[in-house]
């Protein structure tokens, strides 16, 4: 028996879940489909976690255009959905007379772009606002900010789910067979049947455009590593520093978690293979060689962890990088919208990019409002965040937000029992994890990650080998030490 | 209406002589020592659901050899302290993880009945302290599940009956690796090898060969974990060979094929609500710079063992705790403890001391550890170039922390004091 | 022909060196304390060990009990101490200093209970 919907959208990252979201405000069957096990898990949650303002990407371009809409929506989007995101500015600074010429320059596209709150400053005033940082002057993006993609893209995902939307993980699309005006959605844990289909598969999504029987894009892949930080370098630096950027590429930046980490990166490179996220040898050295010649406060000692992202970017056949590519080939693949090279800044320009997809299937079929329809998403209560007088509330309320689990991030039982019954019906470590921040600080989970175990299992009745940290097989215990009668076996 | 009253009545200032944070070994070695000394006004807070610390996973025996003459396993020492705590009367309230602590000795607990705030003369940091991750150390490679320091693989055991693995390669010879290295291969894991970087070995040699030689387990000095293999969970790591600067030598990587990759890659103090107060921390210990009274650089606030600095044994954590208990009962009682403007400084071959000031006027322990393996060597103490006091050592190693007393009478009242190791 | 040792009573683990000729000990040099020419002599003639493990127990707060050997029992015995520590199951609540089994596989040694477990 297939499962049938309106409309199936592959993949739960930042954008699909964007669409998600904005496609449950109409009277429609939607299903998602993700290969992980998990939201987030890619591009989306592996990134600078920056929100742009727009300026940097060349006029006219979708990417300008969904971004500065994007910036402009961001506090209400975090009004409505309840995700971290704090408007804090940035700087990009220069020292050479080319630099303040491309800063200019920056400035004038910005403008063009619609991006408001863009400023020249001198070394004064960038001192004055980010101590340490090596740079004669600087352009000012006030509107520029930070946010949790990973909360994000949840709070998007969880209300198009409270609104209806289906999501079903580790169900990779293998196939794509068309029939009698219905798409036929073939995993491995079974097929579905959709009038129509939405390609928001991310770093895969070639591979689905190519099954959608729409060939011939070049998609290259840009790996990036970064390194965190501790939370007691936060406090130094109160908004991301970037470098002068080029049209291509960013350049390594300091950035300021919304959590107070730091990550140090990206140091993009060109790749062929799209799931390799490990960290190489010389990447650490050179992340932090680069990034103290910005911002000097980096020390071996402060370092938590590493992490790799990789960016689809679609490239022409001179390898020139392409605006993202949004397509209805109504000849070749009817009611199929194909989203190619979904880069950077898809995370600020998720929403927007999400309402441009909806008006293309609109121009194609009317969908009726969702009455319904509730804009609003309420978060897991963070209790470190919350005053004394809340904090004493929420115990009163319920005991287990007296209880600590995590000392490093001060994250109560309340709150990972929360994040294990998550809407999605998500179990994996991870999942906890990103949802709350266990297992994020100092000491990694060293001291938590066993009773989160723990309560995986009690809460969700698991066998203890079938609790895993991320992606399926990567099981955390390989069983009970001891059992009952274990000499007879 | 009386919602309100009743939080008023919660967050009320519970006053105290002495507030404990931790009821690990030295938290309840303070707490004895304090009421020992006529401190009867204090509690000690710990954040886990008992006493003890992270003695309660420590199961293996070789506890307590030198403070009561016979081999116990971690949970029967502390339970000698608990046993003491709890026959003096001396409160303790678990379940209490401590979130806050200021500079006027402001301690906020959570428990699950509310939040607590103290206001303590005297604050005794007593925490402990947590492992060194792959994070810390930036282990090239893939981020599989499988990866464990010592201590989570020994609470996993110990603990929660869970087996961590079966094909092990331990990254590390500090004490808790190689003890789970035994404990693994008793529980019929298969330990493949024991990798250090350095070119000798982080534990105590009594482990390497109760818990390494005995079970056939190669310990390989020189030698790391270059890469770490798997998607989702561990299938392999590479090790290699490394030279005097501890870079991978190309050409003698070494795949292993295993599903656990333990990590005993070195202990740091539980430093966190140290830097919230703004207590000045030693880049050296990562712990607190203290005087010779174990004060911080907050009056009032004192701190020994693991946060302190990290011990290799526990007797000596107990020592050190009740050492504390005794200045800061003379704290709580006279308000003050002796002026220490005299700076200790680490010179040649000598990894940090324990304390980093002092006063000149009385005898102090001083703790310190070197930094690299040495025969037949002299530790001494300096002051304004002359030898204040000397220990000779037929070994120094750097996995054992040295002790001795100075004694006041050759100290000057001004002039810093710089120790060092003197190979013979 | 001499022969080293690492001693394992205590933390200091002594280097001790022995001299043998025609399998009879001639000196014994480098321990700190009488107990390491002790260990060493044990050492020649019958190597013994002490291990510690757990045992489950049912009804507990804890799903497992530390336990520990009273005495070093001979090296090759071992892992038939283990076998045997495998197979005892406590119940709830179980106080330290229990013995679970005396004289385990036949050696003076007893598997004690070395933590308090209460009753979930």
């Amino acid at each position: 028996m297939k499962k049938q919907y309106d409309v199936i959208i592959i993949g739960a990252g930042v954008v699909g879940s964007a669409i998600a979201r904005e496609l449950s405000r109409y009277v429609l069957d939607i299903a998602v489909l993700e290969k992980n096990p998990d939201v987030c898990n890619e591009t989306s949650g592996r990134n600078s976690a920056v929100v742009h303002g727009g300026f940097a990407n060349p006029t006219g371009s979708l990417k300008a255009r969904c971004c500065a809409w994007g910036n402009r929506i961001m506090d209400q989007l975090a009004a409505e959905l309840d995700f971290p995101f704090k408007r804090c500015g940035k700087v990009l600074v220069g020292n050479t007379e080319e630099d303040r010429q491309q800063l200019e320059k920056t400035m004038r596209q910005g403008a063009v772009n619609g991006c408001s709150g863009l400023e020249m400053i001198d070394g004064r005033k960038l001192h004055e606002l980010v101590p340490a940082v090596n740079g004669s002057f600087a352009l000012w993006s006030k509107r520029s900010g930070i946010m949790d993609p990973f909360l994000y893209t949840t709070a998007l995902a969880e209300n198009a789910h409270a609104n209806g939307a289906e999501f079903y993980f580790e169900h990779e699309v293998t196939g794509i067979s068309r029939e009698d005006g219905y798409y036929y959605l073939h995993t491995m844990r079974g097929d579905f049947k959709t009038r129509w289909v939405v390609n928001a598969a991310g770093l895969g999504a070639k591979q689905i455009s190519d099954l959608l029987g729409i060939k011939g894009y070049r998609v290259i892949g840009s790996r990036s590593n970064y390194i965190i930080l501790h939370k007691r370098m936060g406090r130094l630096l109160p908004m991301p520093v970037y470098p002068v950027p080029s049209n291509t590429y960013m350049g390594i930046h300091i950035t300021p978690t919304v959590d107070g980490n730091v990550t140090i990166g990206p140091d993009a490179e060109n790749t062929d293979v799209l799931d390799d996220y490990s960290v190489p040898q010389g990447a650490v050295t050179f992340l932090a060689t680069e990034g103290a010649k910005l911002w000097p406060h980096i020390n071996p000692a402060d370092q938590i962890r590493t992490f790799a992202g990789i960016q689809p970017k679609l490239v022409d056949e001179n390898g020139a990088i392409q605006d993202w590519k949004v397509e209805i080939r109504d000849d070749t693949a009817p009611n199929a919208v194909n989203l190619i090279g979904i880069e950077s800044p898809g995370l600020t320009g998720s929403v927007p990019l999400a309402r441009y997809v909806i008006r293309m299937m609109q121009e194609r079929e009317t969908f009726r409002e969702n009455p319904a329809f509730n804009p609003v998403h309420k978060g897991i209560v963070r209790f470190f965040a919350c005053t004394k007088e809340e904090q004493e509330k929420l115990i009163r309320s319920n005991p287990d937000y007296g209880e600590i689990i995590c000392s490093c991030e001060e994250i109560t039982k309340a709150e990972i029992l929360q994040a294990i019954h998550n809407p999605l019906g998500v179990s994996t470590m991870t999942g906890i994890k990103y949802r709350t921040r266990a297992m994020m600080g100092g000491c990694q989970g060293g001291f938590c990650q066993a009773k989160i175990e723990q309560l995986i299992e009690r809460e969700l009745g698991k066998d203890p080998a079938d609790v895993v940290y991320s992606r399926s097989g990567s099981y955390v215990v390989t069983g009970p030490m001891r059992k009952e009668n274990e000499n007879d076996r | 209406m009386i919602a309100e009253k009743e939080f008023c009545a919660d967050t009320e200032l519970i006053r105290k002589d002495a507030v404990i944070i931790g009821a690990g070994p030295a938290g309840l070695a303070a707490a004895v020592q304090l009421y020992k000394q006529g401190i009867r006004d204090l509690v000690i807070l710990e954040r886990e659901e008992e006493p003890g610390g992270i003695l309660r996973q420590c199961i293996h025996d070789g506890f307590g050899l030198g403070r009561f003459g016979e081999s116990l396993s971690g949970p029967e020492y502390a339970r000698i302290f608990i046993d003491e705590v709890e026959k003096l009367g001396i409160p303790y309230e678990t379940g209490a993880a401590v979130t806050r602590l200021t500079k006027d000795r402001l301690v906020q607990a959570v428990t699950r009945k509310g939040l607590r705030t103290y206001q303590a003369k005297a604050v005794i940091l007593a925490m402990g302290c947590k492992e060194r991750t792959r994070g810390a150390l930036g282990i090239p490679g893939e981020r599989p599940a499988g990866v464990f320091t010592a201590g989570t693989a020994q609470a996993y055991m110990n603990l929660y009956n869970r087996m961590p693995g079966r094909e092990v390669v331990i990254l590390g010879s500090g004490d808790i690796g190689m003890i789970m290295a035994r404990r693994l291969t008793l529980e019929g894991a298969h330990v493949q090898a024991v990798l250090e970087i350095m070119p000798y070995p982080a534990g105590l040699p009594r482990n390497i060969l109760q818990c390494l030689d005995d079970y056939n387990i190669p310990l390989y000095l020189r030698h790391t974990v270059t890469c770490i293999h798997g998607k989702s969970r561990l299938t392999g790591v590479t090790a290699a060979q490394v030279d005097g600067q501890r870079r991978p030598i190309p050409g003698t990587e070494k795949e292993y094929s295993c599903d656990t990759l333990i990590l005993s890659v070195g202990l740091i103090p539980e430093n966190k609500l140290l830097e919230d107060a703004g207590i000045v921390i030693d880049p050296k210990t990562h712990g607190a710079v203290v005087d010779e009274n174990l004060q911080t650089s907050i009056p009032g606030v004192f701190s020994a063992g693991n946060v302190l600095h990290v011990h290799d044994l526990v007797d000596f954590v107990s020592l050190e705790a009740e050492a504390l208990a005794r200045h800061a009962a003379e704290y709580i009682q006279k308000g003050d403890v002796p002026h220490c403007g005299l700076d200790i400084l680490c010179g040649d071959g000598i990894g940090h001391t324990v304390p980093q000031k002092v006063s000149g006027e009385r005898n102090f322990n001083l703790s310190l550890r070197v930094r690299k393996p040495m025969r037949g060597c002299r530790i001494v103490v300096r002051q304004n170039g002359r030898e204040a006091a000397v220990k000779t050592m037929k070994k120094a190693i750097p996995a054992e922390m040295i002790q001795f007393q100075v004694p006041a009478g050759k100290l000057d009242r001004s002039g810093a004091l710089e120790v060092s190791a003197e190979e013979l | 022909m001499k022969r080293k040792f690492t001693c394992i009573v205590c933390p200091n683990g002594c280097e001790i060196e022995a001299d043998i000729e025609k399998d009879q000990v001639v000196s014994i040099t480098g321990q700190g304390c009488p107990r390491g020419r002790q260990y060493v002599l044990q050492e020649l003639t019958a190597p013994a060990r002490t291990i510690a493990s757990s045992v489950l127990v049912r009804g507990g707060v804890l799903p497992v009990a530390s336990v520990r050997l009273t005495k070093p029992v001979p090296k090759d015995m071992i892992f038939h101490v283990m076998d045997a520590i495998r197979n005892v199951v406590l119940t709830a609540p179980v106080s330290a200093g229990t013995v679970v089994l005396r004289g385990v596989c036949g050696t003076d040694s007893d598997v004690i209970v070395t933590k308090n477990v209460p009753a979930a």
